[in-house]
């Protein structure tokens, strides 16, 4: 698990039905400090958590998918809760 | 599994369903010797550590599933131990 700050958004019209009524953002991985921390990559919401400029907790690999209803979802990356503060 | 030191608590109201009344930590991996690697991880408390403490973290794909008793749990990295001592040979 790692933090990131959600910095934009996709639509897609097509995609697979595991990821209907799911937004796709952008995230950049960000350090406790608000230092950038790598590579922007793309992360699902399937809990509709986060929304633009939000600081997220997200988790990768086989995790990612966990965060789906279903348990399954084709994803690399899910966001599973949107930061308040880190104190 | 890796040592890490616990730098800071997040804090957070819209979250997961399987992390609910659960801490959750930024840590630090860190070396035997004490010097902090430049990297950091989220991880969620098992064993009731806090900010300050030089812990044992770890996880893989479906170890939070079966200790919290979760059907889904998206949740990768847990603290699995507080250190008290490191006894190491330097090489």
């Amino acid at each position: 698990m790692k933090l990131g700050i959600v910095i934009g958004k996709t639509w897609a019209t097509r995609k697979v039905k595991e990821l209907d009524g799911c937004q796709l953002y952008i995230l950049q991985p960000i350090s406790s400090n608000g230092k950038l921390d790598g590579t922007p990559l793309v992360a699902a919401d399937p809990e509709n958590i986060a929304a633009s400029g939000d600081i997220v907790v997200y988790v990768t690999s086989t995790d990612a998918a966990q965060a789906f209803k279903n348990g399954y979802a084709p994803v690399n990356a899910s966001i599973v809760q949107r930061v308040e503060s880190i104190a | 599994m890796y040592l890490a030191k616990v730098i800071k608590r997040v804090v957070s109201v819209v979250k997961h369903e399987a992390y609910y009344n659960k801490k959750v930590y930024v840590i630090k991996p860190i070396l035997p010797n004490g010097e902090e690697i430049d990297t950091e991880h989220v991880a969620i408390d098992y064993v009731g550590a806090g900010v300050g403490d030089i812990v044992v973290c770890g996880g893989a794909p479906g170890v939070a599933q079966t200790i919290f008793g979760l059907e889904r749990a998206p949740i990768r990295t847990l603290i699995i131990a507080i250190v008290d001592k490191i006894n190491y040979v330097e090489t």
